[in-house]
């Protein structure tokens, strides 16, 4: 059954290189059905969304670092609430922290477009967890789709 | 009324004076220095509360029983000074029968005649008078102390002619010696030239509006001194509610304002210190926590892996894990470093010396990027600091400058220094790629931030910079545009 489901889309916007090696190997280690794109920094991240010509590979789940070079978590997230209307699919975020300041955590489940967040290093079933939920979403909408 | 018996005024005109004056609640008296003979109306009894006759009268009991020791000096001091004719009522307390000591005024005339000098008087009890006044005086000396203890000084405008009046005590805060007039505009010069419009306004709403104010103002006084002072004002209206009056105080409140404005600045310093603790405490906690979790995450998938080349992948990303944390545990030690060595010494360091030593330390550096560096510190060649502070702060901006150079251009650095009053200030000048200061802002001087794609960039120089100038009570502050230069403006002591 499990064959014939799309593979999850994860993306993951992270500046630390050994946990990008970790979190990738760890999916496909355990065998997850999911394609991993990684990006490693906001910026990076929302150029690509932007592109139209990456539409059809859009991730179904973004796991967000927050303090990054660059563009960090915080100025993703307002950059993304932007133009998250105009793509056409709905994309669960998840923040992914190493931070423990009770602000991080309070600013980031205060945000509508942030579904949870996490402390690193997340574990092999949160993340079977993350991704079957998704799964299960993508089936949904398929069968919506169907019926309309 | 009779005069008691065996006691007659030397003529009838005296003795029908003294009758008058027995009836208005006084009495005479009269003695006579050659004979020692002494004589008192009945009214001399009565104000005493006595029935006429019932003491003796006699120099001994007018002296030594009715006359307050104190006052036998002065009483004397009269009989013996009186020229002829007259003489300034003289007070003094008598013994009254049954209320103690009262005050009286007596007069002391004399006359000569055959039998010797004769000294006479009227006395009248002017007890609730003196009493009065007394408590007067006193109320007076404590109303005095209270406005000194208070420093507080009192004026009044009239607004029909705008003329001034001040009180003693306010031309003491002015610390004015003679108390010339002042026009109002005189008066509002004293205060200084920032607080001038906030008083003018205030008084012209007071006069148009009636609105009382108060106010805290700094003010110079005549000597130069300045000091802060509450001024306060409070219209008085007629009966068509026009403001007629102004009336207000001014006090110097110069010591409390400053152990307030003291008390204030270093509560700011410390929500700052401990804001910044704080952060720096998530900001340990957060690196040490990556790196541990990085750790955890390493071993459980060298655990799960059986594949030999990935083991070694993973075993290759766990040593620079132990890397990271190391440098973080460095990092970390830098800081606290910071702190201990804020009770070191400090020395006179010669600018230039130690600015060529960092140069040669940096030299490699500074060749193989063709930069330029000029030096000036005749400003201020030499300052008294804690070396090892101010080796690093001239280490890390000169390293801040070289790794933020710009490649399309020969890289200029320039570094000076400036005295400014009390004030030595560091100026350090380059023309690299700069920072988009209205993006991150105060965020350079924070930790582990870094704002470019350099792979050196670690973002702890200008945090432990920062805070080895703040340690030692300065401040620095950056302006920068990007793709011209960046130019940091510190100031040390």
């Amino acid at each position: 059954m499990t064959a014939e489901r799309a593979p999850v889309n994860v993306c993951l916007i992270d500046d630390d290189p050994i946990y990008t090696f970790g979190f990738k190997k760890l999916i496909n280690l355990k065998g997850f059905n999911s394609k991993v794109i990684n990006f490693r920094d906001g910026e990076q991240a929302i150029t690509w969304i932007k592109d139209r010509l990456n539409s059809p590979d859009l991730p179904d789940v973004i796991f967000l670092d927050i303090n990054m070079p660059n563009t960090d978590g915080w100025e993703f997230m307002n950059e993304f609430a932007e133009i998250k209307s105009q793509l056409g699919k709905k994309i669960t975020i998840y923040v992914l922290s190493s931070s423990i300041n009770l602000n991080d955590i309070y600013r980031a489940k205060k945000n509508p477009d942030v579904e949870d967040y996490i402390f690193k290093p997340v574990n092999e079933y949160q993340l079977a967890e993350i991704i079957n939920a998704s799964q299960e979403d993508n089936n949904d909408s398929k069968i919506y789709k169907y019926r309309s | 009324m009779s005069f008691s018996k065996g006691h007659q005024f030397s003529d009838d005109s005296k003795q029908h004076l003294a009758q008058i004056i027995d009836n208005i609640n006084a009495g005479i008296w009269e003695y006579n220095t050659t004979t020692r003979d002494i004589k008192w109306s009945s009214g001399f009894y009565t104000v005493l509360g006595y029935e006429p006759g019932e003491i003796e009268c006699s120099n001994h009991i007018f002296f030594e029983h009715l006359l307050y020791h104190e006052d036998k000096p002065a009483f004397l001091a009269a009989l013996n000074n009186q020229p002829a004719s007259t003489g300034k009522p003289l007070q003094i307390r008598l013994l009254t029968k049954t209320s103690g000591y009262h005050w009286f005024e007596s007069t002391v005339k004399k006359y000569t005649d055959e039998t010797g000098h004769i000294f006479y008087g009227s006395i009248i009890n002017i007890n609730q008078y003196k009493q009065a006044q007394i408590q007067a005086a006193h109320n007076d000396l404590l109303y005095n102390e209270a406005i000194k203890i208070a420093k507080l000084g009192s004026w009044e405008i009239n607004t029909s002619t705008m003329s001034l009046s001040l009180s003693k005590q306010l031309y003491d805060i002015y610390e004015l010696q003679n108390h010339v007039k002042l026009s109002l505009d005189e008066a509002i010069s004293f205060f200084e030239p920032a607080y001038r419009p906030i008083i003018k306004n205030a008084l012209d709403n007071a006069i148009e509006y009636c609105q009382p104010y108060e106010l805290e103002l700094l003010f110079r006084t005549a000597k130069n001194n300045v000091i802060w002072v509450r001024a306060k004002g409070i219209p008085i209206i007629d009966d068509f509610g026009r403001c007629v009056t102004i009336r207000g105080i001014i006090q110097d409140i110069d010591n409390k304002k400053r152990k307030n404005l003291a008390l204030e600045s270093s509560l700011n310093l410390l929500t700052d210190q401990n804001r910044r603790l704080q952060n720096f405490a998530y900001i340990v906690s957060h690196n040490l926590r990556s790196h541990t979790g990085n750790l955890q995450f390493m071993v459980k998938l060298h655990d799960d892996t059986e594949v030999p080349e990935e083991r070694a992948e993973m075993f290759s990303h766990i040593k620079s894990i132990s890397d990271s944390l190391n440098a973080t545990i460095e990092h970390l030690n830098e800081i606290v470093k910071i702190q201990t060595e804020i009770t070191n010494e400090r020395t006179v360091i010669n600018f230039e010396i130690l600015f060529k030593n960092i140069i040669s330390a940096l030299k490699s550096n500074i060749e193989a990027l063709d930069a330029s560096i000029d030096y000036d510190f005749s400003g201020c060649p030499q300052i008294n600091y804690i070396p090892a502070y101010m080796e690093s702060i001239l280490q890390n901006l000169l390293t801040n400058s070289l790794k933020y150079s710009s490649v399309d251009r020969r890289p200029a650095i320039k570094c000076y220094t400036l005295k400014e009053r009390n004030r030595i200030y560091l100026i350090f000048e380059d023309n690299g790629i700069g920072i988009d200061l209205e993006r991150f802002g105060d965020k350079i001087f924070g930790m582990y931030k870094t704002f470019h794609q350099n792979p050196d960039a670690k973002g702890i120089g200008l945090f432990i910079t920062r805070n080895q100038i703040e340690a030692l009570g300065g401040s620095i502050k950056v302006d920068s545009t990007v793709n011209i230069g960046t130019k940091f403006t510190i100031r040390l002591i």
